[in-house]
């Protein structure tokens, strides 16, 4: 046995790479949640706690474009996809998710706004429920539906990057494995072709040893791969992931664009530093909190419809809970109100929660989030980006 | 040794017999609280049919409780059915929920009959527990066997869900048993119910270069987890191997190609060709149209079953006698298997099957017996 050089302190160097990747592809989904309840509190100083379920509505109606386009799991459908059926899921999601998000901000919010800020909380958080315990009346959560993989264009593709290529010797030990593999799998074959309908599972004493001999030769050789497979630094990346970080990166691009550079984006900062003097200056302030709701809402529905779509995770009506529930505490860290603070805090808890997977404390994964968001509040009371005011009693 | 509880319980009066039960009609176990839910009401129905006249003239009066599947809320579900009256609660679908509803009964003296609780020391909360599923002390051996035996991998990695008892508790098991016969376990990783990522714990566990990967967890997140694990390069070489949580029709949607050439542990299987098992398919087409989803269906029937036909045989319509009557029974012909309960501490010795799950879906492998696996005497769950 050499020793591993890359084991330093029982942490696997040789997958760090891999690590900080999938902690970007997985912060990015935050950030993407977090925006939409950083830019309503920023406006409305109101924490949405309906935005997860906007997020839950967004899994299923991607779920319900993917039906449409006739990728149900009951009947055979089209076997391959293309990008546009992706793009059609996308716009319907970010589409209804904004309708969503504008009711609500119409039927519940707005008669609230007058109330003192704690009813509105209240009424979030009635919502919130609503939509998780109402909505398993209506949409299929039993058994609790998931998106087919065949809709994604890209399943099953990914790019491989060999940083450090594995030793040689590796290489070596798997072509000397290969012929007592064969040799033992061509034994068992031709016992199993003399004695047609045997039960694999429950052989003759003869059969079983030739499966054992077959599967332990086998079993060699394929460890010997895995050896050379991760060998070296890898870094795999699924082309559907790489999709998903560059729509993302799209869409916050477009959000600093809208809200940085045009009329309403100008409109909506001003409300957010000043709600009553904004409404004062001609600013027509309910325009402005509907807009708010569309952009967060839109991006909501855009993150359910790619974690959805990407990564197969069944639906049901407490789909939005944890996602909920992380990025609020991600906006929360990057200071909440604060945009880009909400993309820092996003990316920070990605990152975080990989880290701790990789040093092997898996257990401790969604921990570390509160972690190091009560280190942060301890030292930068409003969060990372965010500014904390002393408010008067 | 099993505490008895000291409480009376509760005895029918009047001219019915309140018989409780508890499912998760909602949330996520709900494809199994459905059909635990739908195998109760099928197995009343056949009771009031064989007995026309019910117990010693009093009908059976079967009520179900929702948990939402929430420890909590199955809890307070147990204890609104016990102060109705109810002589016995049969559920739940998951061990935490039952767990809670338990230590509720214990409290009160009445009997829960769990119908798909596997964790181990469930019944060991007192002698008013029982349950006609296997436990986790032998589903994880079960697999642990059929990987080494049967397959012949010898290092695995464990992927457990923490938020779950079941899922802890069986990867222990699994552990136990899979080193005991001779195999290292590579790597062990855990994640939450809900997590929807889980490529930094696959990156790991590729690195350890396990040939078999077992994941205790929920088919909720076992689908995402396969699919996830082959993009993150781990091959078709490696089977993924998980126990009776796994028993859903959408796993194959949610896995996806991934999870084709896996294998789980169940407790039953609608392939079946005992007669117990055509008979209760033929009754529940007839009542509901289609096969049952889950195993829970027949689980549930099973429990339903066993605890009217020992109320039948009890001494009175009352907890206490009905205790002793559940204690007392023999080769009880469930759907599942033969189900005997006395000295055996509340936890039956059922058999288990292993299934594959193939494009067709589920296609049986292996059945073990309680012997194949325990051949001594001693089983570690006698009291």
């Amino acid at each position: 046995m050499t020793t591993a050089l890359h084991l330093v302190a029982g942490l696997d160097f040789n997958t760090l790479p891999q690590q900080l990747v999938n902690g970007l592809l997985l912060g990015a989904i935050y950030a993407l949640i977090a925006l939409g309840y950083t830019m309503v509190y920023g406006v409305l100083k109101l924490i949405n706690f309906a935005h997860g379920e906007v997020y839950m509505l967004g899994g299923y109606v991607a779920l319900f474009v993917s039906y449409y386009l006739g990728f149900r799991p009951d009947k055979v459908g089209p076997t391959h996809s293309s990008i546009w059926n992706l793009l059609i899921m996308l716009v319907a999601c970010m589409v209804i998710c904004s309708l969503v998000g504008v009711a609500i901000e119409r039927f519940a919010y707005r008669p609230m706004r007058s109330h003192s800020r704690i009813a509105s909380l209240i009424t979030a958080i009635g919502v919130s429920l609503l939509l998780q315990y109402g909505g398993a009346l209506f949409l299929p959560n039993s058994p609790p539906p998931s998106i087919s993989e065949l809709v994604n264009p890209y399943h099953g593709q990914s790019k491989d990057f060999t940083l450090v290529a594995p030793p040689a010797s590796l290489k070596a030990t798997v072509d000397s494995l290969k012929p007592a593999s064969d040799l033992a799998a061509a034994n068992y074959k031709s016992w199993l072709d003399s004695h047609p309908g045997a039960d694999t599972y429950n052989l003759p004493k003869d059969g079983d040893a030739l499966k054992h001999a077959a599967q332990d030769a086998k079993g060699k050789y394929e460890d010997a791969q895995h050896k050379l497979d991760t060998g070296g630094v890898r870094l795999i990346i699924q082309t559907g992931q790489a999709v998903m970080l560059i729509s993302t990166i799209v869409l916050m691009g477009a959000l600093t664009y809208m809200v940085l550079f045009t009329k309403r984006g100008r409109a909506m900062r001003a409300v957010s530093h000043d709600f009553d003097s904004a409404s004062l200056m001609g600013v027509n302030v309910n325009s402005i909190v509907l807009f708010t709701f569309i952009l967060g809402s839109s991006l909501a529905g855009a993150g359910a419809m790619m974690t959805a779509t990407f990564l197969g995770t069944p639906l049901t009506t407490f789909y939005g809970l944890v996602p909920g529930v992380k990025a609020f505490t991600a906006a929360v860290l990057g200071g909440i109100g604060n945009i880009p603070g909400a993309v820092l805090g996003g990316l920070l808890m990605g990152m975080a929660e990989n880290l701790v997977v990789w040093a092997g404390y898996s257990n401790y994964r969604d921990a570390i989030a509160f972690v190091v968001l009560i280190i942060v509040l301890l030292f930068r009371p409003g969060g990372l980006l965010g500014s904390s005011k002393v408010e008067k009693v | 040794m099993r505490p008895a509880p000291t409480a009376a319980g509760n005895t029918a009066t009047g001219n019915t017999i309140v018989v409780g039960m508890v499912s998760s009609l909602n949330g996520d176990l709900k494809p199994w609280g459905d059909d635990s839910a739908k195998g109760g009401q099928l197995a009343v129905e056949e009771f009031n049919k064989m007995n026309p006249d019910g117990i010693g003239g009093k009908k059976i009066d079967f009520r179900i409780a929702d948990s939402n599947s929430k420890p909590e809320q199955g809890k307070s579900a147990a204890e609104k059915l016990m102060s109705d009256g109810a002589v016995a609660i049969i559920g739940e679908v998951a061990s935490g929920i039952t767990a809670q509803m338990a230590k509720a009964a214990f409290d009160k003296g009445v009997p829960v009959i769990a119908v798909g609780a596997t964790r181990t020391d469930l019944t060991d909360i007192g002698t008013n527990v029982f349950r006609v599923c296997y436990t986790d002390a032998f589903q994880g051996p079960v697999m642990a066997k059929f990987a080494y035996d049967e397959l012949s991998k010898k290092k695995a990695a464990i992927i457990t869900d923490i938020k779950q008892p079941y899922s802890v508790g069986l990867s222990q098991s699994f552990k136990d048993a899979f080193v005991k016969a001779g195999g290292t376990i590579v790597d062990e990783e855990s994640y939450n119910s809900g997590d929807t990522q889980f490529s930094g714990q696959l990156t790991k566990v590729k690195a350890a270069n396990p040939d078999v990967i077992f994941m205790s967890g929920y088919f909720n997140e076992t689908g995402p987890l396969a699919r996830q694990a082959r993009d993150q390069g781990i091959g078709m070489d490696v089977p993924l191997l998980g126990g009776d949580g796994w028993d859903s029709r959408e796993i194959l949607n949610s896995g996806g190609a991934a999870i084709l050439g896996s294998f789980f542990c169940n407790h039953y299987n609608n392939k079946e060709t005992r007669p117990e098992v055509t008979d209760f398919l033929k009754k529940w087409k007839a009542k509901y149209g289609t096969e049952p989803g889950t195993t829970m269906g027949a689980l549930g029937y099973d429990g339903t079953m066993l605890t009217l036909q020992s109320l039948k045989a009890a001494k009175g319509p009352d907890s206490k006698d009905l205790i002793d009557a559940l204690e007392n029974t023999e080769n009880f012909p469930g759907v599942s298997g033969s189900i005997s309960l006395k000295g055996m501490g509340g936890s039956p010795h059922k058999r288990a099957l292993v299934v594959e799950l193939t494009k067709d879906g589920q296609v049986f492998r292996k059945a073990y017996e309680w012997n194949d696996i325990y051949p001594a005497t001693a089983a570690p769950n006698t009291p």
